[in-house]
């Protein structure tokens, strides 16, 4: 392999890292604020994906845009979903057993729904952008690849933004400080909850558009992307929005280079063996389980370990 | 353990017996072929729905990850038969492989707080289910085949699996009415209290973990052993894992009885049903999932025990407001 072709992995290996970050980001801030882990992550996700497949085969909409409108739709969603189910479970500080366990049973619910609405064939979303493609010198990027790149970086800013200049931003923060603190300061937890859940639940319709446009999808669509949240976020700190990003990068590079660089094994003498492409999956739970021993918090415990080191 | 004491508590005691009893003089009676395999399987899915409890409802730790005890328990024992041991021997090599598996993943995510363990679970079902189907040696994704020598005995099979089960609930009313049992319970209520009485959080569910594995490994030996034919995307998936999550929360967790019932009930109701309706099977799950977790987090048991209790609970209210201390 020559420079060129790394050069070309890493490119693509950074634009799959936007959607990864996009698709990660809503699961953190339910978590963050609520301490629930969202299995049904994974179910608006595989919604998402059949939204905007829907908006485009019936309406015409182009998927970027059916995306974006997927935002919007989906806070509905995400904060009926909350009314209904979410919130009539206990408050913890940690994740508890009912939490896990209702998500779950909304995630099958929303599956097997959608097994009943679309059957089980595997879906794609083909726009003239899918086959096209940009020349960077000897690179060529398919042109989608860019465009949902954009979207989702597009859409983290506006987050970023909305997460450090608005009261509901800065509410959320307090929550994810301290939830007693918070609320002691005025915080309507209540209201707050509902709107971050909300919020989480309209990045993974979102986030679930663009890898539609990406990849092939069935009604299981969400379950490799809800592991790879996993991976992200626990590599981000559970807790943090720009950890996230740092996680979707080092998740995505991993991905892409663990299968095209050949590794060192040693059997009767060193040589060196390509991973044959469909452990291709194996990679982000070895690497959870690596991070697990190594960093349990996260790779922002690193810094901060340094910081007070110093 | 406690005394029984009157009616309530002696039938509590006998009832299994008797159950016991008659299960295992079933075949004599020549109930057909249908009813022995329908029997066979509730009792192979009630054995890895109380290993399931133990960890899970016992000691409160979340487990999606199931299924990779029962493939291995298949995979193990078919390549022990496949060497010339006996199945029975295949069941235990399956259930210690599946112990080693257990510590494997319950060594580094235990002494982690929070979803850790149960995200890890999802990972290592995946990553092994992977491997599996790439594996040359048990023929990848393509299965594989058991061939035994002897003639096919569905009584066999029926009294293995009903063994099986009997074990699991042994093992199970031991460990509930064990000081180890009540350390469990107190690391559900509260990780740090336990620790401040004396309870060793961290091995005490390795141990648990170890436990619940070998019983769901026997469970899957079993299966496999009169399946014949098995692969990856069966006794791995994702899907067995959640099974086997779901008949205990839906029997009721924490109890003894209540995965037996939940058991029981899947057994029955998945060969019926998910033949005709593939997909409707698992709506209903999820429904029943979400319905109990919000309103009767005992799960059916609870719910019976509700309905039964109700007077005496009433009865007893009222003594409560009579007494004037």
């Amino acid at each position: 392999m020559d420079s060129v072709e790394y050069l070309d992995l890493l490119l693509k290996a950074l634009l799959l890292a936007g959607v990864y970050a996009a698709m990660a980001v809503g699961m953190t801030v339910i978590y963050g604020v609520m301490k629930i882990v969202n299995l049904a992550h994974a179910g608006f996700l595989m919604l998402g994906a059949y939204f905007a497949l829907e908006m485009f085969q019936r309406f015409h909409v182009d998927p970027i845009l059916g995306s974006i409108i997927a935002l919007p739709v989906f806070f509905l969603f995400g904060m009926a979903v909350h009314w209904l189910l979410v919130r009539w479970l206990p408050k913890s500080d940690t994740p508890t057993l009912a939490s896990l366990l209702l998500m779950f049973g909304f995630w099958l619910v929303l599956q097997n729904i959608a097994y009943l609405v679309w059957g089980n064939e595997d879906q794609s979303i083909l726009t003239p952008l899918t086959l096209s493609s940009v020349q960077f010198g000897q690179i060529s990027i398919p042109k989608v690849n860019l465009v949902v790149f954009a979207a989702a970086v597009f859409c983290m800013v506006v987050l970023q933004i909305v997460f450090h200049r608005s009261w509901f931003g800065r509410s959320m923060r307090a929550l994810i400080q301290n939830p007693y603190a918070a609320q002691i300061v005025g915080v309507d937890d209540q209201k707050t909850a509902r709107l971050t859940f909300g919020l989480g639940t309209a990045f993974a319709g979102f986030a679930g558009g663009l890898l539609g446009m990406l990849f092939s999808f069935s009604p299981d669509f969400g379950r490799p992307f809800l592991l790879r949240s996993f991976v992200i976020i626990v590599l981000g700190g559970l807790e943090s929005v720009s950890g996230v990003a740092l996680g979707a990068v080092l998740l995505a590079i991993l991905e892409t280079f663990g299968i095209n660089v050949p590794l060192p094994v040693y059997w009767h003498g060193w040589s060196f063996h390509y991973l044959p492409p469909s452990y291709q999956q194996v990679i982000p739970f070895a690497l959870l389980v690596v991070v697990l021993l190594i960093l349990p918090k996260g790779l922002s415990s690193l810094f901060s370990r340094k910081w007070k080191a110093a | 353990m406690k005394r029984p004491s009157g009616v309530v508590g002696w039938l509590k005691i006998i009832l299994p017996w008797l159950l016991l009893i008659v299960l295992l003089l079933l075949p004599k009676a020549s109930p057909g072929d249908n009813v022995i395999r329908l029997l066979f399987i509730t009792a192979v899915w009630t054995t890895t729905s109380l290993a399931w409890n133990l960890l899970g409802g016992m000691a409160g730790q979340v487990s999606f990850g199931f299924a990779v005890f029962f493939g291995l328990g298949a995979y193990t024992t078919a390549l022990l038969m496949h060497a010339g041991h006996s199945p029975y021997f295949g069941f235990i090599g399956g259930a210690a492989i599946a112990i080693l598996a257990s510590f494997l993943i319950g060594l580094p995510t235990f002494r982690l707080r929070g979803p850790y363990f149960v995200i890890a679970t999802i990972g290592v079902t995946e990553a092994v289910r992977v491997v599996m189907n790439n594996l040359d040696v048990t023929g990848g994704s393509s299965g594989y085949r058991i061939t035994e020598d002897q003639p096919f005995s569905q009584n066999e099979h029926y009294y293995s699996a009903i063994a099986a089960v009997a074990l699991a609930v042994l093992v199970s009313t031991i460990i509930a009415n064990s000081k180890f049992g009540l350390a469990l319970r107190a690391i559900k209520q509260d990780e740090d209290a336990a620790a401040d009485i004396g309870v060793n959080a961290y091995t005490s569910k390795l141990w648990v973990h170890a436990v619940a594995a070998g019983l769901t490994a026997i469970a899957g030996g079993i299966y496999a052993r009169r399946a014949a034919f098995f692969y990856p995307g069966d006794v791995f998936a994702f899907s067995t894992g959640i099974s086997i999550l779901l008949m205990p929360v839906i029997g009721g967790i924490g109890t003894v009885w209540g995965p037996v019932l939940g058991g029981v009930i899947y057994g029955m109701v998945e060969e019926q049903i998910s033949v005709k309706f593939p997909n409707l099977h698992l709506l209903i799950y999820g429904s029943l999932l979400i319905v109990i977790i919000l309103l009767e987090p005992d799960g059916l048991l609870g719910l019976l025990r509700r309905i039964f209790r109700l007077r005496p609970l009433q009865q007893a209210k009222t003594k409560l407001a009579g007494d004037p201390g």
